[in-house]
């Protein structure tokens, strides 16, 4: 009985989730602990994690025939309720993305990533089959079903969460079945674009790389030409798209390379938490005793820089466990995703884990100095609800998929 | 490819991920701990947000009339506060408890990091208070702020309004990103028309601060300050000296003067009546003065010379015989047979008197009715609206100043909107042909009307700033006025002028104020109220053969056009002609004639 239980139900996945909020909700107190209404940033954090949590096991136990069949109305109504917050919502911080429904401030495009994924998914799947042909059209579409929200997401001004959707498209057409070189065509000009963004020389050894990979997929020597044309110009085009974008996000990109060219505005923020996770040191300074977060002026440092207080209070032990916490629901996701004779999930599974991955990746590399800043969530950590349920929902469907793992959707 | 080797690339990505930002962490927190402890215990860095002091306004002759003084304003830093200390804070500042607590929850997200100004201009007893207490109030402080002074003898409230803390819906919905919560913003008048350039541009100040959040110095040597730079001052047209006096002649009468200089568009001096104090805006403005002020039966906010539309009454003949002229309906030489009253349809429209067969010139001397009743008539909606709107009716003047009216010039369209198709009659032509019924403007429009008329048909759109100048920068700002030439014969224009001088210095309704210094040229009007006594209009321009002033005053309730207006309009241009030194005002004058 006890054994059986288990077969179906992903504890893993499930402890490593609740260990993620706990810690959050320490975090989240321990950030506004000084403020005057605390208690509205910690309880409602703790209140929405638990309908979440019981969200997840209702989520989990769905026929996974009507989740794929709600895809597309989950698409459909997150593109509407995009298109209403960019007439009618509230502009925070300078992002337009916000409704106000009795008092609690809700994103769309937070529940735009989930439907985003379910809708490609959905277009994916074509029966069971694990390598099916992909026509560039579907291709074209797929990538046309990410660009709509995506451009609607950047009109509200969150650039961040723009990037977000477009993260979890190329890992999707992998496991699609698009072909490794046709990904290789379009992963090599962004690599060749950040790296001539860089340094100049990392690009040109990134071609010489190119050209001999390249050779051992035997492709027809003018499409291989092409590539190597594409790489060339991503590189050459990056300075001048770079000088199209707006001064705010080119100081965020250049204080990652240089936090002290940028003391006052973008680099601000990374020289101080850098200074916050750098002198929590091993062990920590123990919780609701770290000076810089505390007393300081971290901004944000509840929801996009909640990292920095972990580090400070918690030390290199709480860092690391929260990062190995996250690899532990990807790598979760990727098995289920690994073990599923269902499409429809194991294509849901990737896009999930693709979207933990990159938050994770981008907000700890921001608080340590590594990645720009790019004003996102930590994952279940940070605090805000809309940005909570949305990983929840993925996290309930990712433990559908371990349930159902043995059922063919067709 | 097997789903296997999918699942074994995707997980190298995210170990190599993985140990990329633990090897980082290591980094930071093993190898540079040491480094970044000190750090963390010397040197946290706090910014200090630094306003700049608003752009001056000065007057044409140099005078500053609007000034500005330091002032201490007491701050909460709503992060670092303790809401216990509210009470004890309220009690020092002189505030309602209720006050911070709204403050501090509208302080939200980053803000809260921000010191928010909960009261301006505290005194010095105050300030010692936080200094000697500063352990225990933390999150209390003070910073120096620059105050609105008005070192004037008169009020001008009405040109250059008062700046207020900027609204929560203007802060959520603003998206450039220069307000805070308690900021000023210009409200009203000059200061909120050229709010962009008065208010400056923000500085900020970096400053390193100990574990036990006191302020240790500049960080970086004050490296990496950004100094404030001042707003840019205003260099007005406004003439102080005739600022004064007008609104001394108007007293604690309602109405509005408003003075230009013809041949250049600049406002000498704009009156609007009640008027406020401007003080009761400065600092941290007491809630009852600031009720009772927007809550007055007689709004005294309102600025009348460019938000009212009145009927001008019969300061429009000009326009109509204007129109009639260059719509060819007659000429300078056409006389027009005025019996004394004008019957159409069944209505019968009466005159002050019967003044035989008559030129437009004759009939604007005497103000005949039945001529301009006949004028209308003659016209019809289409030829009176085109022509009227010509002389800028209908549309705004674009003054400086917000909120203008663009008054009600009727058309085809209009009356067919509001009476339907064909269900009204041309008989609305011959009220609106003197200038009463349906027709609204407003003193600004009648002043450069006036002005458009005394310099042979060149409109100049009306403005109070001459020059906005940046003394930090040495910037200046170019300004626009528009201009436009009408073209119509200079006979018409000989024809009207002459009938305004003729109404001041012949047999005319405004004999009463005529003068023999300076010859002054003019028009009375009085405006039909069906809800009380008339208005009293008097638009005019001095000197006849040279103009160098053109005024427009409005008398709310005041009677007939020669009784309030032509008097107080005289004595304007008398004292600006003589350079500020006459005073011819009487107000016991005897009145003979009516218009």
């Amino acid at each position: 009985m006890e054994k059986k239980f288990f077969d179906k139900f992903d504890i893993t996945l499930f402890i490593a989730v609740i260990g993620l909020i706990v810690i959050g909700i320490f975090a989240i107190y321990s950030a506004t602990q000084s403020s005057a209404n605390n208690a509205d940033f910690y309880l409602k954090q703790m209140t929405f994690a638990i309908a979440g949590l019981v969200m997840v096991i209702v989520v989990s136990y769905l026929p996974p025939r009507y989740i794929s069949s709600l895809s597309y109305y989950a698409y459909g109504v997150s593109i509407v309720l995009l298109i209403l917050v960019l007439l009618f919502g509230r502009t925070i911080n300078g992002n337009k993305c916000w409704f106000y429904i009795a008092g609690f401030g809700i994103q769309p495009s937070e529940f735009a990533k989930v439907a985003t994924v379910m809708a490609v998914s959905n277009f994916f799947y074509k029966g069971d089959e694990e390598n099916p042909k992909i026509k560039p059209m579907q291709i074209m579409i797929a990538t046309l079903m990410v660009a709509v929200p995506a451009v609607l997401i950047k009109l509200e001004h969150d650039t961040g969460t723009t990037l977000v959707m477009l993260s979890f498209l190329i890992p999707m057409f992998f496991f699609a079945g698009v072909s490794p070189f046709l990904l290789v065509a379009i992963i090599t000009p962004i690599i060749a674009a950040i790296l001539a963004f860089i340094n100049i020389y990392y690009f040109y050894s990134f071609l010489a790389l190119l050209l001999i990979a390249l050779f051992y997929f035997k492709r027809h020597y003018i499409i291989t030409g092409g590539v190597m044309v594409m790489n060339v110009l991503a590189g050459y085009s990056v300075k001048f798209m770079y000088s199209k974008l707006q001064p705010y996000q080119q100081n965020r990109i250049m204080a990652v390379f240089d936090p002290t060219s940028d003391p006052l505005g973008s680099g601000y923020n990374v020289i101080q938490s850098k200074v916050a996770i750098g002198s929590g040191g091993l062990f920590g300074k123990g919780f609701l005793q770290g000076s810089q977060t505390q007393l300081r002026f971290i901004p944000e440092q509840w929801t996009d820089f909640i990292y920095c207080m972990i580090g400070e209070e918690f030390g290199l032990i709480g860092a690391g466990v929260v990062i190995l916490l996250f690899a532990i629901i990807i790598f979760r996701l990727l098995n289920n995703a690994y073990l599923s004779r269902n499409r429809y999930l194991m294509l849901a599974c990737v896009g999930f884990a693709s979207l933990f991955f990159f938050h994770m990746f981008i907000n700890v590399g921001m608080t340590i100095g590594i990645t720009p800043v790019i004003g996102i969530p930590l994952p279940l950590v940070s605090n805000g609800v809309s940005s909570l349920l949305s990983f929840l929902l993925m996290v309930g469907i990712g433990m559908n998929t371990y349930r159902h793992k043995d059922i063919f959707l067709s | 490819m097997k789903r296997e080797v999918k699942i074994y690339v995707s997980l190298g990505i995210v170990v190599l991920s993985v140990l990329a930002l633990i090897s980082r962490l290591v980094q930071l927190q093993v190898v540079q701990q040491q480094e970044f402890g000190k750090e963390s215990d010397k040197n946290s860095i706090k910014k200090i947000i630094e306003t700049p002091a608003r752009g001056l306004i000065i007057d044409r002759n140099g005078s500053i009339i609007v000034d500005n003084r330091p002032s201490y304003t007491l701050t909460i830093t709503p992060f670092q506060f303790d809401k216990n200390l509210i009470d004890e804070v309220a009690n020092l500042a002189n505030l309602d408890p209720e006050d911070i607590r709204d403050d501090l929850s509208n302080a939200k997200g980053t803000n809260r990091f921000n010191p928010i100004k909960v009261k301006r201009d505290i005194d010095f007893k105050t300030i010692s208070y936080i200094e000697e207490n500063r352990d225990r109030l933390r999150g209390v402080s003070y910073q120096v702020e620059s105050m609105r002074f008005y070192p004037n003898k008169f009020r001008a409230s009405h040109i250059l309004g008062y700046n207020a803390e900027v609204s929560e819906k203007s802060l959520l919905e603003s998206t450039e990103n220069y307000y805070r919560q308690g900021d000023l913003v210009g409200t009203i008048g000059l200061e909120k028309y050229y709010e962009k350039y008065l208010r400056g541009e923000k500085g900020s100040r970096l400053i390193s601060v100990d574990v036990n959040g006191r302020e240790v110095g500049p960080y970086n040597d004050g490296k990496n300050d950004v100094k404030p730079t001042n707003g840019a001052d205003l260099y007005t047209s406004i003439d102080a000296n005739l600022q004064e006096y007008a609104e001394k002649l108007m007293g604690g009468r309602r109405g509005a003067v408003i003075a230009i200089d013809p041949r250049t568009g600049e406002v000498l001096c704009l009156v609007s009546k009640p008027d406020y104090d401007l003080n009761a805006f400065v600092g941290t403005p007491d809630a009852k003065e600031i009720n009772r002020l927007f809550n007055h039966p007689d709004k005294p906010l309102f600025n009348r010379a460019t938000q009212t539309k009145y009927p001008p009454g019969s300061t429009w003949k000009m326009m109509m015989a204007l129109a009639g002229m260059a719509s060819g309906k007659i000429t300078p030489t056409t006389t027009i047979s005025c019996p004394g009253s004008l019957t159409y349809g069944n209505r019968t429209f009466e005159d002050h008197g019967a003044y035989g067969s008559i030129t437009a010139v004759r009939a604007l001397e005497v103000s005949s009715n039945v001529f301009f009743y006949k004028m209308g008539l003659m016209l019809g909606i289409k030829d009176y609206h085109d022509y009227s709107a010509m002389l800028g009716f209908g549309s705004r003047t674009g003054i400086d100043l917000p909120n203008e009216t663009k008054g009600l010039l009727p058309s085809q369209e209009y009356f067919d909107k509001v009476y339907g198709v064909n269900k009204w009659s041309q008989g609305l032509m011959v009220s609106l042909g003197i200038g009463q019924g349906e027709l609204g403007v407003s003193p600004v429009q009648m002043v450069a009307y006036t002005a458009a008329i005394c310099m042979d048909g060149l409109y100049i759109q009306p403005h109070i700033v001459r020059k906005v100048y940046n003394s930090s920068t040495g910037q200046e700002y170019p300004l626009e006025v528009k201009k436009t030439q009408i073209e119509w014969s200079q006979k018409y224009f000989d024809a009207v002028k002459k009938g305004m001088y003729l109404v001041v210095n012949g047999t005319g309704t405004a004999k009463n104020i005529k003068n023999s210094d300076y010859i002054l040229a003019g028009k009375t009007g009085t405006a039909q109220n069906p809800n009380g006594n008339n208005h009293s209009w008097f638009v005019g321009y001095a000197p006849y053969g040279d103009p160098k002033i053109a005024v427009c005053v409005l008398g709310e309730n005041a009677g007939w056009g020669n009784q309030f207006a032509a008097p107080i309009a005289a004595a304007i241009m008398v004292r600006f002609l003589s350079g500020n030194s006459v005073d011819v005002f009487n107000e016991n004058a005897k009145v003979e004639v009516h218009d």
